[in-house]
């Protein structure tokens, strides 16, 4: 071959990758969603790899159509169609190829991404945090502060790990990775420890109190005195020694069933959780646990 | 509330909002987490103590508001920034179950406002995709940052900024006029109370549509509930057994099937 091989300068793959890392949602919407976040990440490659306005023009179309991602594990993405417009600037891919890898990208990055990162590690690590803040009073900004330095820190480092992991292996990299398995136990390993720290923050967290009670004076046989205020019987206690925060538990999995199954919407939920919430008060004053 | 700390609240809730100029790792998932939020509106107030507070039972009630994009239930850092200045700015001298009571009120509020202001976002970013494809069709690299940045920031710092300054305003101009915190009856702190505990469950509920899959999986979900209820151990112990049993599991699992591979 006559030509030289085109390659993309690591300088470029740092400016795009820090491109996508700040601005991936900027511009959100319902069209393209990402697209536009993602073409201008391209855009310091493609004017790198191309030489031609008509060349670039092809390229930035076909960069900025519907992308969507959970953008911080999405990164990868970035990196795969850096690495394919490399070998389209080599003539040894097509632009066809491109498209539909990038469409084929979105369902598997964001459902890592929204399980494993989002839906697990910010919890845990809140949690953390937030038990760092709760043990001592005085000290209570320090959970915030650790968040604020490990979990950015963190997911950058990550981000970047998959952008270049992305670029160097490619989609026969990701490929090789799903197929011998090792991405479906990682899955399966991060979701044992999501579910066993959400069963917790679910024991630790959500209450849920039935407020009935029944209080009388009883009369003491075998001293011959009058008791007064006795309480004779208290739902709380009672649900509570069958299994501790049963109604709690049977909310949670409630919510997850109306949200999940049934596709009710956040705001809908709420508006349930009021009424309950209002309920639960008026009872509690019919019985007079609350004054 | 000072004009200065208004403006800086404001600005908050903009940094903190989805598709900020910071990202949304720095922005959304860090600064717009009402633990971070509260620890910030504490500082800009001087009290991070009683902001800490505030803080705590908010980031409890929305711990499963983690995604932006698809469903996004209610703006998270309109919620927190303007739940945790209400209380303080209503909640001088109250006691903490009280504070938190306000906090909940005011979060209810900035959320709303921030889940209009979302959708107005939406909706305007919408017409930049022309924009960005007249560039395109030029080939105009060097360009493309003007819809993806500087329009849309433009769009993003305006649905923000601007309603959070009027409610933040709003709500000074009301501290000064009454002393509101007493006049809110007992049961309403009572309710929001408990309305508080309950939402948790909502956090809850998202986080376990994401994560449970296969319907066995339930039983891992309550052996971390019954680790917390019998065993009583503290968050950090089960995040720990946790990491434990998912580190056992990976490798585990590895080698039984590298020895599979070395059979056949």
């Amino acid at each position: 071959m006559s030509e030289v091989t085109k390659k993309i300068s690591p300088k470029t793959l740092k400016k795009s990758f820090l491109t996508w890392f700040f601005f991936n949602g900027c511009s959100q919407q319902a069209e393209s969603m990402l697209g536009m976040a993602f073409g201008h990440a391209m855009s310091p490659v493609i004017d790198e790899l191309y030489d031609t306005k008509e060349e670039k023009a092809e390229a930035l179309q076909r960069n900025i159509t519907l992308f969507n991602t959970e953008a911080q594990v999405g990164s990868i993405c970035n990196g795969i169609v850096c690495g394919l417009e490399e070998s389209k600037a080599n003539k040894q891919c097509t632009s066809e190829v491109i498209d539909s890898v990038k469409v084929a990208l979105i369902g598997p990055t964001s459902a890592i991404g929204d399980s494993l990162w989002v839906a697990t590690i910010i919890p845990i690590l809140l949690t953390i945090c937030m038990s760092i803040s709760q043990a001592n009073q005085a000290i209570s900004w320090m959970g915030a502060v650790l968040y604020m330095i490990v979990y950015p820190i963190g997911t950058f480092l990550l981000s970047w790990w998959l952008f270049r992991l992305g670029y160097r292996s490619g989609l026969t990299g990701m490929q090789s990775m799903m197929s011998s398995g090792r991405l479906d136990q990682l899955t399966n390993a991060m979701t044992i420890l999501g579910l066993i720290v959400t069963g917790a923050l679910t024991a630790s967290y959500v209450s849920f109190p039935l407020p009935i009670q029944i209080v009388k004076d009883v009369f003491d046989a075998s001293t011959g005195e009058i008791l007064e205020g006795v309480v004779l019987f208290n739902a709380d206690d009672m649900l509570n020694g069958i299994f501790p925060h049963l109604l709690p538990l049977l909310l949670t999995l409630g919510v997850y069933y109306l949200y999940a199954k049934k596709k009710w919407s956040p705001l809908k939920l709420m508006g349930v959780i009021l009424v309950l919430a209002l309920a639960v008060t008026g009872i509690g004053y019919l019985f007079g646990v609350y004054t | 509330m000072t004009t200065l700390q208004i403006i800086l609240i404001a600005l908050f809730i903009y940094l903190g909002s989805i598709g900020s100029i910071v990202g949304n790792t720095i922005g959304w998932y860090t600064l717009g987490r009402p633990l971070v939020a509260a620890f910030i509106v504490g500082l800009i107030m001087q009290d991070v103590q009683s902001a800490m507070i505030v803080g705590i039972a908010l980031q409890i009630m929305y711990m499963g508001n983690v995604t932006p994009g698809g469903a996004v239930a209610w703006d998270l850092s309109y919620a927190t920034y303007i739940g945790t200045a209400g209380a303080l700015v209503f909640g001088k001298g109250l006691d903490s179950t009280e504070l938190i009571g306000m906090a909940v009120i005011f979060a209810g509020i900035g959320g709303l406002v921030g889940q209009l202001m979302w959708n107005v976002s939406y909706a305007l970013n919408l017409p930049l995709n022309r924009i960005a494809q007249k560039y395109a069709a030029q080939g105009e690299t060097r360009k493309m940052w003007i819809p993806n940045v500087a329009l849309a920031q433009t769009i993003g710092f305006l649905c923000r900024v601007v309603p959070a300054l009027i409610v933040l305003t709003s709500m000074t101009a009301a501290s000064q006029q009454a002393d509101f915190a007493s006049l809110i009856p007992g049961w309403v702190t009572t309710a929001l109370g408990i309305f508080g505990g309950m939402m948790a469950a909502l956090g809850m509920g998202i986080i376990l549509s994401f994560l449970w899959k296969k319907q066995y999986q339930i039983v891992i979900f309550l052996a971390g509930f019954i680790l917390v209820t019998y065993f009583e151990l503290s968050m950090m112990a089960v995040a720990v057994i946790g990491v434990i049993i998912a580190v056992l599991y990976f490798y585990g699992f590895s080698n039984t099937e590298n020895r599979e591979g070395i059979k056949s």
